[in-house]
């Protein structure tokens, strides 16, 4: 059993959307190559060393040999596990799936149609912020004017009656003293 | 256990459903029956037709191609050909063959999945008496 075959390098239908310089893109990882993060590929994947992360793949996807993914994993087209190969998933998202007898296989298996989720983040954004600076500026402007108007009309009138009440007794005082 | 493993495959002459092998049991349903409800039996179960309800047995279980299973199936080997809707418990290996479309979670100790089988649901693997005591 060698460790590499051609198989998955060369794939034998090849639809042209996904093509290149005619071949299908591929990345391979060795038995000593480890990938920790997440990885998207348009073309094929082939793990026979360890990731530690999401997978997501146009073409398909081989877990092979002594191959282990720890993460979720999404295959437009096929996953592979092999008989030794291991995939501890959160959500595994195929078109078609191939599971060897003695693989280690666990996760939400989801096969048919991938268009599920995507509607469901695109409603209501929250309409807060509009009412916000439209109550602000109307409660400032309203305020502060009663208060000055209040003053200013109260002060002078106070004082206009207080300047006329005075002089006149004083006028009429001596008007009647003159008289009499 | 070997001798159940031994009984699983090879289709049984029904004489009232159920059909003895190397000492075992073996209830066999035909592609015109119908099961409606609860089986628990000691030995294994071909299942075809229409069958519904739950079905826990200490053999194995075998669900024909064509065969409509709306149930809970519970045994040792599990070989799926047919439609299931369920909650699958395969207490050794479950197999889903070419033709085999099962929607629901399933349990095993170990798993084949054939190409151009369909599954939907949640996969558990691992030590079946471990995870069955620890829930």
């Amino acid at each position: 059993m060698s460790s590499r075959r051609p198989a998955s390098r060369q794939p034998t239908a090849v639809p042209e959307e996904h093509a290149t310089n005619g071949q299908r893109n591929s990345i391979s990882l060795g038995p000593n190559d480890r990938l920790v993060g997440e990885l998207y590929i348009e073309g094929d994947l082939r793990v026979s060393g360890t990731v530690e992360g999401n997978l997501e793949a146009t073409g398909d996807i081989e877990i092979a040999g002594g191959g282990k993914v720890n993460g979720d994993v999404t295959a437009y087209n096929r996953l592979t596990v092999d008989s030794d190969a291991s995939l501890i998933a959160g959500d595994v998202r195929v078109a078609r799936l191939t599971v060897a007898d003695g693989a280690t296989f666990s996760g939400k298996v989801s096969m048919g149609k991938p268009a599920k989720k995507a509607p469901e983040r695109t409603a209501a954004p929250a309409p807060e912020p509009v009412p916000e600076p439209v109550v602000e500026p109307v409660a400032v402007a309203v305020e502060p004017a009663p208060e000055p108007a209040a003053v200013a009309a109260a002060e002078p009138v106070a004082v206009n009656r207080a300047k006329t009440a005075r002089p006149a007794p004083a006028k009429k005082s001596f008007q009647k003293g003159k008289r009499r | 256990m070997d001798v159940q493993e031994a009984t699983a495959e090879g289709a049984a002459s029904a004489e009232n459903g159920e059909v003895k092998r190397d000492g075992k049991k073996q209830f066999s349903m035909g592609p015109q029956d119908v099961l409606e409800g609860k089986l628990i039996y000691d030995g294994s179960v071909h299942a075809d037709g229409r069958l519904e309800g739950e079905v826990r047995v200490t053999g194995n279980i075998d669900v024909a191609n064509g065969a409509q299973v709306k149930a809970l199936l519970e045994g040792s080997n599990v070989t799926l050909k047919g439609n299931v809707e369920g909650m699958v418990t395969a207490r050794d290996k479950l197999t889903l063959g070419r033709n085999a479309r099962l929607s629901g979670d399933i349990q095993v100790r170990r798993l084949q999945i054939d190409d151009g089988a369909t599954l939907n649901g949640n996969v558990r693997m691992g030590d079946f008496e471990q995870q069955a005591s620890g829930q």
